[in-house]
């Protein structure tokens, strides 16, 4: 029993020891999924957060300091992520970004807030998070009420009279199609179908044939991209041409590899605008950068966000003038008015929910690219 | 009625899947009387190696899509029973006079290493099987309409279950295998040798468990890495359902809790298809409590 | 115990004692977090360690305390800590209903009845069964626990909750274990046939050993709600089950001292291992496995009971 003592003593000093380096500089927390379901998101939004790092530094940093980005990985699961939190806050970081999933962020959200450290979630879209008036709270990720309601305005638009809704029990998507439920009913728009599959797994054919004999014009889908790839290439091998409106979290260029071509063709979904569709100078410059480093896209928007949460701590930082959270927050909340972020004019509300309308409605064309439509 | 049909095709596919996957969990239990939780992950490594195959060798190219496919289906089948074997040296032998148990936290953590292993060599997005590469028109069954593929899946899995169960049935290496399960020390003093035996049923289960991944990866196209956790949970509850280490048993109840699931989906709920399920699993065990096709064991005296 | 065992031990208890002093915030959550996976396997070990019952749904009962006690503390307002009992009971029944028809079953077949039961019940929990769960939301806005006016609120203050239970679990566990009742679970565990030809009434202690374990998880569930003052469905997934299964076997089955170092290494590791960044799980699998082969009994493995002479004649044994 001698190794695992000595093994656990070791690796507690090199964590300790790796705390101690670089006193000096301005510690800005990033939490993300690093492992897990949604390990992608998290790599992403690491390496987008480190490369503005490393601009902003070699612009001259923050108040003439440098930054050091300091990550910690929550594993997209809320229990790893409360000591991933507790791990930043006693690290000396004067601000935090991330993180993805609602529920994950959820269970930091007091641990930093306690702390008194700013927080700025990047893809946290459930509307409970900034109903509880914590003042240390920001999201650059819109709310999901704001996407029912565009959702339900689309689908009156695009003229479908038998709606199918289809979620996957994830507090995200069972919240986004509740809410489009109710402002469908509103509307007299019929609802024909509400129900949700389980994630993770390969065959849908047994749902898409109950969803089939309940006769929609559209099926409403708010789960996750995997599963809506699996939907419609399994929808198009039964060969029904039903269309399908996908949430926010569809936008993913892997729905089309997944689906293939021809299936994904004619998807609509809801969501901010792709990282290509960016056309801030900002984020085509950044985009440009980024590609340049790692030879890839961002894996969504999300991760783009977690961008902007970078940029608008800086901001806060800087307009605040000192590294004490309660004033970076009270700049944030009330002074930083249309920030040039990569997804556009960043401002907060006092409830640290972003402003704006940032929802479009994008249609899958048949080389399988995202085509922003004019509505 | 025609639904009812549709689903019952529905069903049969990912039942098929079930049994080739859970007749692995059935074959080891059967001889060792260990289950093999990492059995799971390798059917998801069945499902890499045969995209990184199909892209690298350009095999359906080369020799048009049967033979391509059926080549590829032997490599991948190969490849993994290695791994099969690979797995039982370095995670169980060492453990085969242990209390039961300790294998199993031994496989637990296998399944963690291979798991993760696979997310850093490929990355945590999922992977996708091209899809120019198989047919994707539904044939007219009797008035139903079936995609080409499903047929083909469930013809395959059925291939290989009845191939599997000749051999085991007919064979002397086959009778050899159901000796050891029976009883290893009287196995080993009728002049079987019982390490083959394993050797064998550790090439044997991986190998069809790599070929349900692979299959998984043609049909479905979209593979990762946790995969086999969820695919490996429900062929386990098919072996126990059809008796775990008979192997009829496993077919059986890989079909039946395909069945089931889609029924269950499909009259009842689709959020509660998984505890609609397990349901019928418990209420199966309280009246046959050894499974549908398990023997009774009486218990040592 | 030996005199050395007994210097291990005081230094230990006075080490955890003081431990939250010198560590910051991050630490000590960490130690709570083993703490309350450490109750949790404590628990499972009586059902799986002391009786040998294959039990790998035990998140379920978990889940059952835990949602007890933020069902009453959200709608009714009752003070987390009272929720104490109620929880037991409510996982302690729960636990009774689900395994009065299946405890005959063998090893295996029993494993993956406790596995379906724990998918059920958090299948149920993610529906928003009977309107009161909160579907996959959960239940927020749980209020911090209170004790003599004391509000628990930092990391800290749980600590010496969460251990101070720790302590008295054990206690309580190790005088469960010497007497008539511990004994008959151990026989249960290395015999069932014999132990029921010699009069034990197995069906009784397999019930009642796996209420009393339910009853436990579901004490801790509540402390779990207490502390996080949030829970939702994925805190009481499949994966916990197994994670306090390995705890329990790789620990060594039936030793109170060698499931608390297993709750330390197989929750303290992956923190240790943040280091590995990505392959840190990947180490950790690693080193579940290399630990198991090295020890096949498990860490500590319990050991058989000696009595001496002495105690036989005092009669301790009665």
């Amino acid at each position: 029993m001698k190794k695992p003592l000595l093994a656990l003593v070791a690796a507690i000093g090199l964590v300790t020891g790796s705390i101690a380096q670089a006193a000096d500089a301005i510690k800005i927390g990033l939490m993300a999924p690093l492992t897990g379901s949604w390990a992608s998101e998290g790599q992403s939004m690491k390496k987008i957060v480190e490369l503005l790092a490393k601009q902003q530094n070699a612009k001259g940093g923050v108040l003439g300091k440098q930054i050091e980005v300091v990550t910690e990985d929550d594993g997209g699961d809320p229990r790893t992520a409360s000591l991933a939190a507790q791990r930043l806050t006693t690290q000396g970081i004067v601000a935090v970004v991330g993180t993805y999933g609602s529920s994950v962020t959820e269970a930091t959200q007091a641990i930093y807030d306690e702390a008194g450290i700013p927080q700025i979630a990047n893809g946290s879209t459930a509307i409970r998070l900034t109903e509880k008036g914590l003042k240390h709270f920001f999201r650059t990720a819109p709310r999901d009420d704001e996407q029912g309601r565009i959702a339900a305005q689309m689908i009156e638009k695009l003229d479908f009279k038998q709606v199918a809704i289809l979620h996957d029990s994830t507090s995200y998507a069972k919240g986004l199609a509740d809410e489009t439920n109710a402002l469908l009913k509103k509307k007299g728009i019929k609802v024909v179908f509400f129900d949700a599959l389980t994630p993770g797994e390969r065959d849908y054919n047994a749902i898409l044939t109950k969803l089939k004999s309940a006769n929609p014009d559209v099926v409403l889908f708010t789960g996750y991209y995997p599963e809506a790839g699996l939907l419609l290439r399994q929808k198009r091998a039964m060969g029904w041409p039903v269309p399908f409106i996908g949430g926010d979290a569809t936008n993913n260029p892997d729905l089309v590899k997944s689906a293939g071509q021809e299936a994904a063709e004619g998807f609509y979904f809801l969501s901010p605008p792709v990282p290509q569709d960016l056309d801030t100078p900002e984020a085509q410059a950044f985009l440009a950068d980024y590609q340049k480093q790692y030879e890839e896209v961002p894996a969504s928007i999300w991760a783009v966000l977690s961008g902007d949460g970078f940029r608008a701590a800086v901001a806060g930082i800087e307009g605040a003038k000192s590294t004490n959270g309660g004033k970076i927050a009270e700049y944030l909340h009330k002074s930083l008015k249309d920030y040039p972020g990569l997804s556009g004019p960043i401002s907060f509300d006092e409830k640290g929910d972003r402003e704006g309308e940032v929802y479009r409605l994008y249609k899958v064309n048949a080389d399988g690219k995202f085509v922003m439509q004019k509505l | 009625m025609e639904e009812f049909l549709q689903q019952l095709t529905n069903g049969l596919a990912v039942g098929g899947i079930y049994a080739l996957i859970a007749l692995g969990y059935t074959m080891v239990y059967g001889v060792l009387k260990l289950i093999n939780f990492a059995h799971g992950d390798l059917f998801t490594y069945g499902a890499y190696l045969g995209l990184t195959l199909l892209t690298s060798l350009a095999l359906t190219d080369r020799l048009g899509f049967f033979m391509g496919v059926l080549v590829l289906v032997l490599m991948v089948m190969g490849l993994v029973a290695v791994l099969g074997v690979i797995l039982e040296r370095a995670a169980y032998r060492p453990l085969r006079e242990s209390p039961r148990l300790s294998a199993v936290v031994s496989a637990l953590g296998a399944s963690i290493f291979l798991q993760n292993t696979l997310m850093l060599i490929y990355g945590a997005r999922f992977q996708v099987y091209p899809d120019n590469i198989l047919p994707v028109t539904a044939l007219d069954l009797f008035g139903l309409q079936v995609p080409v593929m499903r047929v083909l899946i469930v013809l395959a899995s059925v291939v290989m279950m009845v191939t599997l169960y000749l051999f085991i049935q007919k064979t002397k290496i086959g009778t050899a295998i159901r000796a050891a399960a029976i009883d290893q020390g009287a196995a080993r003093l009728m002049g079987i040798d019982v390490n083959r035996v394993i050797l064998l049923v550790f090439l044997l289960g991986p190998a069809l468990g790599g070929a349900a991944g692979l299959m998984v990866g043609l049909y479905y196209g979209q593979i990762n890495f946790t995969m086999g956790w969820v695919y490996g949970m429900k062929a386990f509850t098919a072996a126990i359902l059809g008796g775990i280490g008979n192997i009829p048993g496993a077919m059986i109840g890989g079909l039946l809790l395909g069945v089931v699931e889609a029924m269950g989906a499909a009259y009842l709920s689709i959020a509660w298809k998984d505890a609609i399920a397990f349901c019928v699993l418990i209420l199966i065990l309280i009246v046959r409590p050894t499974g549908l096709l398990g023997e009774r064991v009486a218990d040592k005296i | 115990m030996n005199r050395f065992t007994s210097f291990a031990v005081a230094l230990f208890v006075a080490l955890m004692a003081v431990a939250p002093l010198f560590l910051n915030a991050y630490y000590v959550d960490v130690l709570n977090s083993i703490g309350l996976y450490g109750l949790l396997a404590l628990s499972l070990n009586l059902i799986l360690g002391e009786a040998g019952l294959f039990n790998m749904g035990h998140a379920a009962f978990y889940a059952m305390g835990a949602y007890t006690a933020a069902i009453l503390n959200t709608r009714y307002q009752i003070p987390i800590l009272w929720t104490l009992p109620l929880s037991a009971l409510v996982a302690g029944f729960f636990a009774l209903a689900v395994a009065r028809p299946v405890v005959h079953l063998r090893g295996d077949y029993l494993l993956i009845v406790t596995i379906g039961v724990s998918e059920i019940v958090r299948i149920a929990l993610v529906n928003d069964v009977f309107g009161i769960t909160g579907g996959a939301n959960g239940i927020f806005g749980i209020s911090r626990p209170e004790l003599f006016g004391f509000v628990i609120r930092q990391p800290q203050h749980f600590y010496y909750l969460i251990w101070g239970f720790v302590v008295l679990t054990i206690f309580l566990f190790l005088r469960l274990k010497q007497s008539r009742f511990g004994r008959a679970l151990n026989y249960l565990r290395e015999d069932e046939v014999a132990a029921e030809g010699s009069g034990v009434n197995t069906d009784y202690y397999k019930l009642t050993v796996f209420s009393l374990g339910a009853a436990w998880a579901g004490m801790a569930g509540t402390l779990f709600a207490a502390k996080m003052t949030i829970i939702s469905p994925e805190s009481f997934s499949f994966w916990e089950s197994v994670v306090l299964f390995m705890i329990v076997i790789l620990g060594g089955a039936g030793n109170v001292a060698g499931v608390l170092l297993a709750a330390f290494l197989v929750i303290g590791l992956p923190e240790l291992f943040r280091e590995f960044s990505s392959a840190r799980m990947l180490v950790f699998g690693l080193v579940m496995m290399v630990m198991m082969l090295v020890r096949p009994q498990g860490l500590l493995p319990a050991k058989g009971r000696q009595f001496s002479f002495a105690e036989l004649n005092k009669g301790s044994l009665r």
